[in-house]
């Protein structure tokens, strides 16, 4: 309540609910994240954190109130807030009769991105995909499809980033990857907005987290600058 | 990058992928196949019979096969919560429907010429000497039912019903599509009046242009939660 924000603001929601059905999955969420801070959320299964980053990629739209990402409103401006985001779900979002290679391509051509087939090894090499490039992504572990979701957020020029449980599935090394781009992700000044069971892991990097229950919001440890 | 370029990205991304998967081109050729073979054996084997009956029996061998195809390109999608992913591209949606349009309007397409020398062969009936003009009754009328087929597969991907809510919704929208291609192509094969078979094409491509139109406008719609 009248907190003072100085910068500028990645996430403005203000009385934001969402329901499937007739049940409400978020209730009056209002969140005000500055820009280049990493905020981690957590909370019981079902709680409602993948709902809320959902909402904020723009792929569910509020049933109430709503909200800004770079101060572009998520309903009326979705397609500049999908130009300023990326979203990773915890599984999935590649198609497993192309290779890795193919599916990255095929992601910076639709990112709008002019991406030299160099520089998607390179992105490839550096989430240990390197060798398995040209393999088609249905062979893939579990472990080694999250690394191909980390490639293309390596790759991506989106200035908020929402993962959803990025730790799943990936080995210690991989993890580390996860720790890697979150401190990349810092110094270069984005937003990250993650729902996390792996508190321990991610705390480190968090400027502030967020318990997220029945719906609601609270604080559950801030460091500076989000207000919520 | 053009829009065009985006548009072309998400055909070929179907079209490979159907490649080396060959599932829908499997199931389509041998469910066209049947139909065509069990027809021809119950309809036969008097000729004009066969002659008559041909344009019909090729246009719904294409069209239960279309709808096979239409329903498979965004299963595909469905496997890896691709979709998901592929709505959050920075994109127009209505890009993404004209890719998997184009996508599956080239696999109609290319079934319908295949299957058409069947039908002939099969119906002991020939092409016509204005056998070009069949080629474009197929493009046009596989491209309206495409238009059609590819929304409502859209329309229905996430319902649990899917499979048999897609023939349901679109068949009485397509039937407009599917009497004038048939009208079309009997004109041709029977060696009619080419002017009238001239006249059921251009209502094709009104058709076709038509639900071009619409589907493009509203495709949006279709595929926000």
């Amino acid at each position: 309540m009248g907190a003072v924000v100085v910068g500028v603001l990645a996430v403005e929601l203000y009385s934001l609910a969402r329901r499937y059905g007739r049940n409400y999955v978020l209730k009056e969420i209002n969140l005000t994240v500055s820009a280049g801070k990493t905020v981690i959320l957590r909370g019981d299964n079902g709680a409602g954190k993948t709902t809320l980053l959902r909402v904020l990629s723009t792929r569910l739209k509020p049933s109430r109130g709503g909200g800004k990402v770079y101060g572009y409103d998520l309903v009326r401006q979705a397609d500049e807030v999908r130009q300023r985001v990326i979203y990773l779900p915890v599984f999935g979002g590649h198609y497993p009769m192309m290779s890795a290679l193919e599916n990255l391509q095929l992601a910076a051509r639709l990112s709008q991105q002019r991406v030299a087939g160099a520089e998607l090894e390179t992105q490839l090499e550096q989430v240990g995909l390197l060798d398995v490039r040209h393999k088609l992504v249905r062979t893939f572990s579990s472990g080694m499809k999250k690394r191909l979701m980390l490639a293309r957020l390596r790759l991506s020029q989106a200035r908020l980033w929402l993962l959803d449980e990025p730790y799943t599935a990936l080995d210690e090394q991989g993890q580390g990857l996860v720790d890697e781009l979150l401190l990349s992700a810092k110094a270069q000044g984005k937003t990250v907005m993650m729902a996390s069971h792996e508190l321990k892991r991610a705390e480190a990097l968090a400027d502030s987290i967020l318990a997220v229950a029945q719906g609601r919001l609270s604080h559950y440890r801030q460091r500076e600058a989000v207000y919520g | 990058m053009a829009e065009p370029s985006w548009v072309l990205a998400i055909a070929a991304k179907d079209l490979r992928q159907e490649v080396r998967s060959k599932a829908v081109t499997v199931a389509t050729l041998f469910f066209s196949a049947i139909v065509l073979f069990i027809l021809a054996f119950s309809l036969g084997p008097g000729e004009a019979f066969l002659r008559n009956a041909a344009p019909g029996v090729l246009w719904v061998a294409l069209a239960f096969a279309g709808v096979i195809s239409a329903a498979q390109s965004y299963q595909s999608e469905l496997e890896e919560n691709a979709l998901e992913q592929l709505l959050l591209y920075p994109i127009p949606r209505a890009v993404i429907f004209l890719g998997k349009l184009l996508a599956n309007w080239l696999f109609m397409s290319a079934l319908g010429l295949l299957i058409l020398p069947v039908t002939a062969v099969l119906f002991n009936t020939g092409l016509g000497q204005a056998w070009w003009w069949l080629l474009a009754v197929i493009l046009l009328g596989t491209l309206g039912f495409s238009l059609i087929a590819t929304f409502y597969a859209a329309l229905t991907a996430n319902l649990r019903a899917r499979e048999s809510l897609l023939p349901v919704l679109m068949f009485p929208v397509v039937i407009p599509v599917l009497l004038a291609a048939v009208r079309a192509t009997g004109e041709i094969v029977r060696l009619g009046d080419l002017a009238v078979a001239q006249d059921w094409l251009k209502l094709l491509l009104g058709f076709a242009l038509v639900y071009l139109v619409i589907c493009t406008a509203i495709f949006h719609f279709v595929v926000e939660e």
